[in-house]
């Protein structure tokens, strides 16, 4: 690939610097859990290995690249083209910058201009990342074009192309960019538009792998089942290639997803710089209430210390909310005097295309010294070689976290990446057990593309593209069976075939049914920010589901560090109208949660247990918020508001505290809720390690046995009293469950387990954030409360299955 | 029942009704003639209009076209040559093409289920009509039309541009079979109708997504203004695919005669419209019926370059008297105030492009005086005479009369500035303070 810029002293040694004035010139030492810098790790700097261009490469295409420096391929290049142009699935795990877009370029172009009716398809998960392939893939193919007379078309194709570029691309493009949303609800439903594609498809290429967990990923299997179908009618059998960043299972994800072998190259041959990796835990200040400083305040010092050396800096939050609060700060220590260029920007989804493109090249030419950015910018968006990555709380996932840190360091300079740990019990864990984080092995993808409604809306897709015949496969279940179903809910219809071919079921429903189909599973129903202060301005745009908990009246709105109020929440026309003002609060909403029981899948009370999981409803709603002012933190006020519920179908684990142990316990009924609410709080923690999955994945609520009482929700979004028989609900965070409660239900003892060693262990002496939760959201016993629970469950369980009995009535305890 | 079986009824929600089985002789209730192809069966229903058959007050008689089978005006409206029997040696004639299909979204599963054609054969007009029957005879249909269209010299559609050949089109593709409709000729009478047939322009009306305006352009509209037919018991459209799934499910053909009598009164109407379209072209303005006609025709002739036959027929449209290139005859035709503005505007502009100055400042000057004008078409001749007066005529003081009428209407901010342009530039031409305007607006 190119050579390496040569390392820049000046900044090399701007590096030390600060390496050495925040470790206190020993780099070189042993983790210290309880040390502001718990650990400390000098990631050794690698050398190239190099192999020469494959032979069966095009010698033209060879040529093109030498001409643009390219002498010689990485090793991990080499063996994916191998790979590809022998016609085997390949999927291909190396660091950020090692070059892993030629492994899919060079034998895509070579395969083309061997063949020019050769086609390529190439996933990306987001729009933005398909434009900033185009623009190199575009480089290449141009001048291959002209050295050789040929028209070699590679295009975007998706939400934003307009329509009457469509039909031209649909005729010239043997590359085609797109997205999965666009493949299924653009693309597979009009095939027969695209038989040219379909008939010449050589090669399906997968970016970034790694982000098609979950639904996203359940749903993208069944988009390639489809793609596969189609595939089949126009006689074509394409190969895969596919990239991922480092996760524990890429063969295995790659295998699920498209449901074929594969081989996996896994061993880069780039050249990387030494990176330096520091773990931060802010200090306790207050021991008795084990509060420690705010993570936002360390991390914002940590990233103060590196700019003020010229240090290119990107900071990544755990939140919007996070993101422009660090942009505020950083601003306020380091923004220029006004009318000057922005030096700090933040970056996060939501803001307009034009101002996130501005930050990226602003980025790239260095005039931006330094970005906040949530995950936006943790996927491959071409932003340049940045000097720092300081990570304000811990990403939730192993793989995340070395995402994040690979931002920095693109080139073979010398590189730093800082983790601050916030007071989340996850975040503890990480910081203060060093190894897990660098000896663990990341985590594997879980997908689930059975998951019935998911299925269900792809058969429908399916049969739509072509009528499934009486014999036909798809997926893991018989889709005979859901084709029977589907037939008598009037959706298809078996026509017997005549005497030599099958029947088929023909689709006879006047819906396209791509449209009711999203694949990220947040409806595509959106709210816009509109800023009133000066006419009506469209400043930017947020989800459905995270419209109501930003966008409520009265919440303070943040874009760049800029304030705006709401004044009017549109929630039928989906707009928020803001004006800007001057404060120093934030807003921070209250949402209570309710979670109603539908169906029991496995467990419960009759079995003997004290677990269950199966189907819930999920009801939402932000029923207040709270003020808190910036720096100090303080509650400075709050509101109450009356917004409409969110709902949706979902299963859920439970954990079912019966009437016995309730009764048992030896405190008034305030103290018992506190000890469930805490319970919870740390239960939630070890399910999400448990479970391997994303803060945002699962949800967690506390139900009344009693299924009609409604409790009111306190000041925190808590019942304000809790029933006889309480339920702890984790429920999968997604209409119809992704697969989580099932194999936490089957965790169950290991969940039990680890909940009572982190409440139990932990240092503080009535509850913090890092076991039951902070004091002020429950009360002084719930630490002890939450623990005298789980003694209670372990021998009411071990009485029940043991069949001694069970515990009666609390007069029968001996308190 | 198997437990998947359950818990797929607890995901799907029924979309329609279960049916049960009929048996039925298909062809006996709809008329028609039952065919195979490759072992499948699919329906053909014939029909005949003879000439003295009249849709409302229009009688097929008097909508023939001539013997070569295409109006000779016709191609204005195309917009393209139409082959006719003289070009080669077959006869050509007109294909009026109508599908009824599965669903509107478009897409790989929207069927068209039934398939319209109709010609003019003889002094009458014929229909033939293909039904699918079974799912599997889609490419014997198929095949069959392509057969029908070989022998058209045109295809002729309602908003068939948009949707009815590309529909067809994709049929083709999925077939894996060549449509025939690549390079047919195709006129598409939504366009035309919009321009001879639409409603009057009122502001509050909505547009439609390509931002024109075609209130009462519906073909069952049409049929009913320009042709006189009411419609009796007739399908409405949404209805049209469940009558069809109703069919499949079930056998029961019952539900489907309406729909294809539906097809069949749209191809007639479709055939007679395009009749009175191309006639108009002929005859010219006088022997249209209003002033909108009129219009429409004139904005055919102007595209398709015959100016002078333009001109007269903005002139018609425009009933003014007096109005240069007007027909001399007194029969002009009834006209609203805002179809009267629109062909004054349309002449004006038109003469200004033939570089007849003195008539398009006659046509500004009667559209000002009409008394309900439309305040945009009163903006704008405004400030043609300011620009006739100021440049032309020279008369200063008047250019500066009409420069501030039309700072009476409400306009786009960039216009607004350049006439207070002009007038700051004619006030200084006449001597006056620039600031005596200023300070008025």
């Amino acid at each position: 690939m190119l050579p390496a810029k040569r390392t820049d002293p000046a900044l090399d040694q701007a590096l030390e610097s600060v390496l050495d004035r925040l470790t206190g010139g020993s780099l070189d030492r042993a983790d210290n859990p309880d040390g502001w810098i718990t650990a400390a790790r000098r990631l050794p700097a690698r050398t190239g290995e190099y192999a020469p261009f494959n032979d069966a490469l095009d010698p033209r295409l060879v040529s093109v690249l030498r001409e643009r420096g390219v002498e010689r391929l990485y090793t991990h290049q080499a063996a994916a083209i191998d790979h590809a142009l022998a016609g085997r699935n390949v999927v291909i795990t190396t660091p950020t910058a090692s070059g892993k877009t030629l492994c899919y370029n060079a034998p895509v172009l070579s395969t083309i201009l061997r063949d020019p009716s050769a086609r390529a398809l190439y996933l990306f998960p987001t729009k933005a990342l398909a434009q900033d392939q185009l623009a190199e893939l575009h480089g290449l193919a141009d001048v291959l074009s002209r050295q050789n007379d040929l028209e070699l078309g590679v295009f975007t194709y998706d939400g934003d192309t307009p329509q009457d570029a469509r039909r031209a691309i649909r005729g010239r493009a043997h590359v085609v960019l797109s997205n999965p949303d666009m493949i299924h609800a653009g693309i597979l439903p009009h095939h027969p538009r695209w038989a040219k594609l379909f008939e010449n498809l050589r090669y399906v290429v997968i970016d970034e792998l790694h982000a098609y967990r979950g639904v996203f990923g359940s749903h993208l299997t069944n988009v390639l089942r489809r793609l596969h179908r189609i595939c089949r009618h126009y006689g074509s059998d394409p190969r895969f290639i596919c990239s991922s960043a480092t996760i524990a299972n890429p063969r295995e994800l790659a295998e699920s997803l498209v449901e074929q072998k594969f081989e996996l190259v896994d061993k880069s041959g780039a050249p990387s710089g030494e990176k330096v990796f520091l773990f931060v835990n802010p200090p306790v200040v207050n021991q008795q209430l084990g509060i420690r400083r705010s993570y936002l305040s360390e991390a914002r010092r940590v990233a103060s210390e590196f700019l003020k050396r010229q240090l290119q800096v990107i900071v990544f939050a755990q939140s919007r909310l996070a993101t422009e609060i660090l942009t505020t700060y950083l601003k306020d220590d380091f923004g220029g005097p006004p009318g000057t260029p922005d030096l700090i920007r933040g970056y996060r989804g939501g803001y307009l295309p034009q101002r996130r493109r501005e930050i990226e090249r602003g980025l790239r030419e260095g005039t931006v010294r330094a970005v906040v950015s949530t995950s936006a910018l943790e996927l491959g968006i071409d932003v340049g070689a940045l000097d720092v990555c300081v990570m304000a709380g811990y990403p939730g996932t192993i793989a995340a976290t070395w995402q994040r840190a690979g931002r920095a360091g693109r080139r073979s300079s010398r590189s730093a990446a800082v983790l601050v740990g916030s007071s989340a019990p996850i975040d503890q864990f990480v910081v203060r057990h060093p190894s897990y984080f660098f000896e663990a092995s990341p985590e594997h993808a879980l997908i689930n593309p059975d998951n019935l409604h998911i299925l269900v809306s792809h058969v429908k897709c399916a049969a739509f593209e072509l009528p499934f015949t009486t014999t036909e496969e798809y997926g893991d279940l018989n889709v005979q069976d859901v084709l029977g179903v589907l037939a008598e809910g009037g959706f298809v219809h078996l026509a017997q075939g005549s005497s030599d071919d099958q029947g088929q079921w023909q689709w006879t429903n006047e819906s396209y049914p791509a449209d009711a189909v999203s694949l990220r599973s947040i409806s595509s129903d959106n709210f816009v920010i509109v800023d009133v202060t000066r006419g009506a301005d469209v400043i930017g745009e947020t989800s459905f589901n995270s419209g109501p908990p930003t966008l409520h009246e009265k919440a303070i709105y943040m874009v760049e560090a800029a304030l705006y109020q709401v004044e009017k929440l549109d929630f039928e026309g989906r707009k928020a109208y803001v004006r800007r003002i001057d404060c120093d609060y934030y807003t921070d909403a209250i949402t209570y949660t309710k979670v109603t029981l539908m169906d029991t899948f496995g467990g419960g009370r009759p079995e003997g247990t004290v677990a269950a999981h199966g189907e819930v409803h999920v009801s939402s709603r932000v029923v207040g918020f709270k003020k808190i002012k910036f720096y100090t933190n303080e509650n400075v006020g709050s509101g109450e508001l009356d917004l409409p519920e969110q709902e949706m179908h979902t299963t859920a684990y439970w954990l079912e505290l019966p009437a016995a142990v309730m009764g048992a316990l030896p405190c008034a009924s305030d103290d018992r809720r506190d000890g469930v609410v805490g319970l919870s709080f740390a239960m939630r923690q070890v399910a999400q390690l448990l479970l391997m999955c994303d803060r945002q994945d699962i949800g967690i609520s506390i139900g009344s046995g009693d299924q009609d009482e409604d409790a009111m929700p306190n000041r925190h979004g808590q019942p304000a009293a809790i029933g006889d028989e309480p339920r702890i609900f984790i429920y999968d965070n997604y209409p119809s469950g992704i697969g989580f409660s099932e194999p936490l239900y089957r965790m169950h003892d290991e969940l039990m387990a680890r909940t009572r060693a982190l409440i139990s262990s932990c240092e503080c002496e009535h509850g913090c954030p890092t076991c039951v939760g902070p004091i002020g959201n429950t009360g002084p016993l719930a630490k002890s409360v939450a623990l005298r629970i789980l003694d209670l469950l372990g021998s009411g369980h071990a009485l029940a299955t043991a069949g001694v009995g069970t515990i009666e009535s609390p007069l029968d305890q001996p308190f | 029942m198997n437990r998947l079986t359950e818990r797929l009824r607890g995901v799907i929600e029924p979309a329609a009704p279960r049916a049960r089985p009929v048996a039925h002789d298909h062809s006996e209730i709809l008329g028609g003639e039952q065919h195979i192809a490759d072992g499948h069966a699919f329906l053909i229903v014939d029909r005949r209009y003879p000439g003295g058959h009249r849709h409302g007050r229009v009688s097929v008689l008097d909508s023939l076209p001539p013997d070569s089978g295409v109006w000779p005006r016709m191609e204005l409206l195309a917009g393209r040559q139409i082959p006719t029997a003289s070009d080669d040696d077959r006869p050509r004639r007109l294909m009026f093409f109508d599908l009824e299909t599965t669903g509107l979204a478009g897409g790989a599963g929207t069927y068209a289920f039934l398939v319209g054609c109709g010609w003019f054969e003889g002094a009458a007009f014929r229909v033939r009509q293909f039904l699918l029957s079974s799912f599997g005879a889609e490419r014997g249909i198929l095949k069959a039309l392509t057969a029908l269209a070989q022998e058209a010299a045109a295809v002729v559609t309602f908003n068939g541009k948009s949707f009815d050949v590309p529909l067809i089109d994709t049929r083709y593709a999925l077939n894996r079979m060549t449509s025939p409709f690549g390079d047919l000729p195709h006129l598409d009478m939504l366009h035309v109708a919009r321009r001879f047939w639409r409603q009057a322009d009122t502001d509050d009306e909505p547009r439609d997504e390509d931002g024109t305006r075609s209130r009462g352009c519906r073909l069952a509209d049409l049929e009913q203004t320009v042709c006189g037919h009411e419609r009796e018991g007739d399908v409405p459209g949404f209805e049209i695919p469940a009558r069809y799934f109703h069919y499949v499910r079930s056998g029961d053909v019952s539900g489907l005669e309406a729909v294809l009598e539906h097809n069949r009164l749209d191809l007639l109407s479709l055939a007679l419209l395009t009749a009175r379209a191309s006639q108009m072209l002929e005859d010219g303005p006088g022997e249209a019926s209003h002033a909108r006609e009129a219009l429409g025709l004139g904005t055919v002739y102007e595209r398709a370059g015959c100016l002078a036959e333009a001109r007269a027929a903005y002139a018609h449209a425009a009933a003014v008297p007096g109005l240069p290139g007007a027909p001399a005859s007194g029969c002009l035709a009834r006209s609203d105030d805002a179809t009267q503005a629109e062909a004054l505007r349309a002449y004006a502009l038109l003469a200004r492009r033939e570089r007849r100055f003195q008539d398009a400042a006659l046509a500004w000057q009667c559209l000002i005086e009409i008394r309900r004008c439309p305040p945009q078409l009163a903006r704008e001749a405004a400030e043609a005479l300011a620009v006739h007066h100021e440049h032309r005529v020279r008369d200063l003081d008047v250019a500066r009369r009409f420069a501030l009428q039309s700072l009476q209407y409400r306009s786009t901010p960039g216009r607004t500035q350049a006439v207070q342009h002009r007038l700051s530039r004619l006030e200084r031409k006449l001597g006056k303070p620039a600031a005596y305007t200023a300070g008025l607006f």
